[in-house]
C-alpha cells in the first residue's frame, strides 16, 4: 500500500508545482491536510463495511497521473452528448479542465453565475470558502480526501435567491485518452441554490476512447430555503473507466431537491449519494437506475440524513443485471430524535437476466424518532412470468417479451425525473443502451403515463 | 374449433379442474358462468397457456392441433386470443407498440406481411372505433393508470386488431358502465363471424342481453355440471347456483 501512497505524494509535489498554483493560499491548506489523511487512510479495502462488497485494488494499483494539458476533440462528439432537442446552457470539461470552445454559455442572465472553479475564485471567492468542503468531510472517505487534495477544478454554480433558471445547466465531463498515460480527474463541484431558486442540472460523464482512467468526483449541493433543485447525473463512461462520486445535497428549510443517477458505465463505478435535509418541511426524491453488464460493477451508497420534522424522502433506485454484472446497493436512512412526522420511503429492486449476475442490496435504517413512517423494501428477481405471459397471449415471442419488460422495468425508474427534456435524454440513452446490450434491435422507444 | 376432454388441472400444488369437457364449433358463442372460485379464469389461462398452471390429464385440439403443446404465443399466432379478468399493467411500453408487434408476429406466422408504422396505425384508428376509445390511449403506457373499465376495453381493443379464432373473454363485463358494456359489448358482436367462436365467462346474464351465447355451461368445482341454452342463464340469474348444487346433490 505504501507505493500506492508514494505514487499519489509524488503526484501531489508535481501538481502543486504546475497548473495547481491558481487557487488562492486557503485552498493549498485544504489540500496539505486532505493529503495527510489520504496517507492515513490509504484506499478502503473490502474488510471496511463500507467497501464490504467493492473491491477497489484495481483502482488502487493504477498509477493514475493528473493531466496538466488539455486534449483536443472534435465538436462532433460534444455534440452528441448534449440533450436532444432543448436549448441548454453547456460547460464542458475534458479531463477535468475546462473545454471554453466546447461550452456555451452565452446568455445567462445576469447574477447567475455558471463558471470553471478556478475562474470563479477571484469573483465570487468568498460563496466558494464559505462552503467548498464545508458539508462534505474528507476524513472517513479516502477517494473524497484524495479529491480534495487534488481540488483543482470543475463546475462552480451560483443561483441568487428567487431567481428561476430556464434553460437546463449541462456540465459535460469527457474523459479522453491522452498519450500512453493513465489520467486522473479529481473533479470537484459546487452548486450553491440561494433562497427560492429554482434550477434543473444535468451532469454527464462521458468517454471518448476506450482507455482506462479514473473519474473522481465530488459535487457538493447547497439548496437553501424554498429552493427548488433537480439534478440528472448521467454516468456512461467507457467499460474499462474507474468512476467514483461523493455527491453530497445539504438541503434547507421548504426546499425540494431532486436527484438522478444512471449509472451505465464504467468498470467499477462508486457512487456515494448523501442528503443531509437540514430544515424543516423539506422534500428529498432520490431516485437511480443502474444497468450492469459484461464484467461492470456498479456501487450505490445512498444516505438519507433527516434532522428536523416534517420531511418526506423517496428513494427508488433499479437495477437491470446480466452476464457477470454486479450492483451493489446500500441505502441508509437516519432520523433523528427530532425529525417526528418523517414520511420516508425507500425501494430497491432489480431484475436479473442471466444466473452469473449478482446485486448485493441491503437497507439500513437507524430511527430515533417516534411519530415517524418509514417503510423499505428490496427485491430481487428475474422476469414477472404475468407480465410476460400476457405479452406471449398477443404473439409477442419470448426474446421480445424479455425486451419490451426490461424496457418497461426501466421507465418506472426514468418516470421520477421530473424535467421532461432531461427525462427524455434519459429515456434516449437507456433504450440505446440495452438495445446494444441485450442484442435486441426490437425494443420500444419509454413512453411515460 | 375447439375441443376440451376430461381436462384435470392444478395450481400451487392443488387440484382445480377435475375434469372438464367441452366442445366449441365455429361461429359459436358459449357462456361459462359459475361461483366465485370455481374454475373459470383457471381454464381460460390453461387453454392459453399460462406456466404457473399444470395440466395433471386430459387433452385439447385446436383446429385439429394439440394445443396444450404449444407455447403461449404460438396459441396466439394459430388463433386463440384471452381478454384477461385482470390485466396487468406495463409501464413505458406503449399500448400501440405492444399491440404493431403483437399483431406482426401473429402476420408473421402466416405468412403475411409485416404491416409498417403507417399501415398499422390506420387499422388501429378503425379498430378503436369498434370500442370507442380516445385517441389518446395510442400513445399511452399499456394499461398503466387505466380505470377499471378501460382497460376492459383495451382488451377487446387486442381482440379487435389480432382478430382471434377463438377468443375467451374472461368476465370482461365485470368493471364496465351501463353504456360500456353495450360498447364492448356490440364490439365483440361486429367481430362475431361464422369463422370464429367465443366463449364468454360472465356472473351476469345483463351481458347475454347483448351477446347472446348458443350454449350456457355451468361450472361448479372444477366440472361443467350443467349445459344448457341462454335460458339457463336465466334461471341462474333468478336461482343462484344453489338449485343446481341441490340438483348435484340428489344426483348423487
Ligand atoms: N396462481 C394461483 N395460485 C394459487 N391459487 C390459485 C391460482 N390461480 C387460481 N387459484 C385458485 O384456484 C381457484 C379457482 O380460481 P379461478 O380464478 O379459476 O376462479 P374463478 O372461477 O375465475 O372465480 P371468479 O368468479 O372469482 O373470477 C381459486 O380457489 C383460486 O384461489
Ligand atoms: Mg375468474
Amino acid at each position: 500500500m505504501s507505493e500506492v501512497k508514494n505514487h499519489y505524494v509524488s503526484e501531489f509535489q508535481t501538481f502543486e508545482k504546475n497548473g495547481a498554483n491558481k487557487a488562492p493560499a486557503w485552498v493549498h491548506d485544504v489540500r496539505k491536510n486532505a493529503l495527510s489523511v489520504f496517507n492515513e487512510l490509504g484506499f478502503p479495502t473490502t474488510k471496511q463495511e463500507d467497501w464490504k462488497y467493492t473491491n477497489v485494488t484495481p483502482i488502487a494499483k493504477g498509477s493514475f497521473k493528473y493531466s496538466s494539458a488539455p486534449v483536443q476533440i472534435g465538436p462532433d462528439v460534444v455534440k452528441s452528448f448534449l440533450v436532444e432537442g432543448t436549448d441548454q446552457f453547456v460547460m464542458t470539461f475534458v479531463n477535468g479542465h475546462l473545454a471554453p470552445e466546447h461550452s456555451q454559455l452565452s446568455g445567462i442572465p445576469n447574477g447567475i453565475v455558471v463558471s470553471n472553479l478556478i475562474g470563479a475564485y477571484s469573483g465570487h471567492g468568498n460563496i466558494i470558502r464559505e462552503y467548498l468542503s464545508k458539508y462534505v468531510k474528507h476524513q472517513k472517505n479516502p477517494f473524497t480526501a484524495l479529491n480534495t487534495a487534488f481540488i483543482n477544478d470543475g463546475a462552480f454554480v451560483h443561483v441568487p435567491a428567487n431567481v428561476a433558471v430556464e434553460k437546463p445547466i449541462h456540465l459535460l465531463f469527457i474523459s479522453t485518452k491522452k498519450e500512453s498515460d493513465q489520467i486522473a480527474s479529481h473533479i470537484r463541484n459546487l452548486i450553491v441554490v440561494e433562497e427560492g431558486a429554482k434550477v434543473n442540472f444535468v451532469v454527464s460523464y462521458r468517454s471518448v476512447g476506450d482507455h482506462t482512467n479514473l473519474t473522481n468526483v465530488v459535487t457538493e449541493i447547497v439548496a437553501k430555503k424554498n429552493s427548488l433543485v433537480e439534478v440528472v447525473k448521467v454516468q456512461k463512461e467507457n467499460e474499462s473507466a474507474f468512476h467514483v462520486e461523493n455527491l453530497h445535497a445539504h438541503q434547507h428549510e421548504t426546499s425540494d431537491v431532486r436527484i438522478f443517477s444512471l449509472a451505465i458505465g464504467g468498470a467499477i463505478a462508486r457512487n456515494d449519494m448523501s442528503v443531509i435535509i437540514d430544515g424543516e418541511a423539506a422534500e428529498c426524491n432520490l431516485n437511480g437506475l443502474y444497468i450492469v453488464t459484461g464484467e461492470q460493477l456498479i456501487d450505490h451508497h445512498t444516505f438519507m440524513h433527516h434532522i428536523h420534522p416534517n420531511c418526506p424522502s423517496h428513494e427508488l433506485f433499479k437495477g437491470i443485471l446480466t452476464d457477470h454484472g454486479r450492483a451493489v446497493f446500500n441505502g441508509k436512512v437516519y432520523v433523528e430524535p427530532e425529525a417526528q412526522k418523517t414520511d420516508s420511503k425507500q425501494t430497491n429492486r432489480n431484475l436479473l437476466l442471466s444466473d452469473t449476475a449478482i446485486v448485493d442490496t441491503k437497507p439500513e435504517l437507524e430511527i430515533f424518532a417516534d411519530d415517524v413512517k418509514c417503510t423499505h423494501g428490496a427485491a430481487v428477481g428475474g422476469m414477472n412470468e404475468s407480465h410476460s405471459f400476457y405479452l406471449k397471449t398477443r404473439g409477442i415471442t419470448e426474446e421480445s417479451a424479455k425486451g419490451i419488460l426490461t424496457v418497461g422495468f426501466a421507465a418506472e425508474a426514468t418516470a421520477k425525473i421530473v424535467h421532461p427534456a432531461l427525462r427524455h435524454h434519459v429515456d434516449l440513452m437507456v433504450v440505446d443502451h440495452l438495445r446494444s446490450k441485450l442484442g435486441t434491435a426490437n425494443l420500444p422507444d419509454i413512453v411515460h403515463a | 374449433m375447439i375441443e376440451i376432454k376430461n381436462l384435470h388441472a392444478k395450481v400451487a400444488g392443488r387440484e382445480i379442474l377435475k375434469g372438464i369437457n367441452l366442445n366449441v364449433k365455429a361461429g359459436e358463442v358459449h357462456a361459462i358462468m359459475g361461483p366465485n372460485g370455481s374454475g373459470k379464469s383457471t381454464l381460460a389461462q390453461v387453454l392459453s397457456g399460462h406456466p404457473a398452471y399444470e395440466v395433471t390429464d386430459g387433452h385439447v385440439l385446436f383446429e385439429g392441433q394439440d394445443l396444450l403443446d404449444m407455447e403461449p404465443e404460438k396459441r396466439a399466432h394459430a388463433g386463440v386470443f384471452l381478454a384477461f379478468q385482470y390485466p396487468v399493467e406495463i409501464p413505458g411500453v406503449s399500448n400501440s407498440y405492444f399491440l404493431k408487434a403483437g399483431l406482426n408476429e401473429i402476420r408473421k406466422s402466416r405468412g403475411e406481411e409485416e404491416l409498417d408504422s403507417m399501415q398499422f396505425l390506420k387499422l388501429l384508428k378503425e379498430k378503436m372505433k369498434i370500442v370507442e376509445m380516445d385517441s389518446s390511449f395510442i400513445n399511452r403506457p399499456v394499461n398503466e393508470g387505466f380505470s377499471g373499465g378501460e382497460k376492459k376495453r383495451n382488451e377487446i381493443l387486442q381482440m379487435a386488431v389480432l382478430e382471434p379464432k377463438l377468443a375467451i373473454l374472461d368476465e370482461t363485463d365485470s368493471g364496465l358502465d351501463i353504456d360500456a358494456l353495450k360498447i364492448v359489448a356490440e364490439g365483440v358482436n361486429k367481430l362475431k363471424s361464422p369463422k370464429n367462436a367465443t366463449i364468454v365467462v360472465t356472473h351476469y346474464q345483463r351481458l347475454l342481453n347483448y351477446i347472446v351465447p348458443d350454449f350456457v355451461h355451468v361450472l361448479v368445482n372444477g366440472r361443467i355440471v350443467k349445459s344448457g341454452g341462454k335460458e339457463l342463464a336465466l334461471e341462474l340469474e333468478a336461482n343462484g347456483y344453489d338449485f343446481i348444487k341441490e340438483e348435484l346433490l340428489q344426483s348423487v
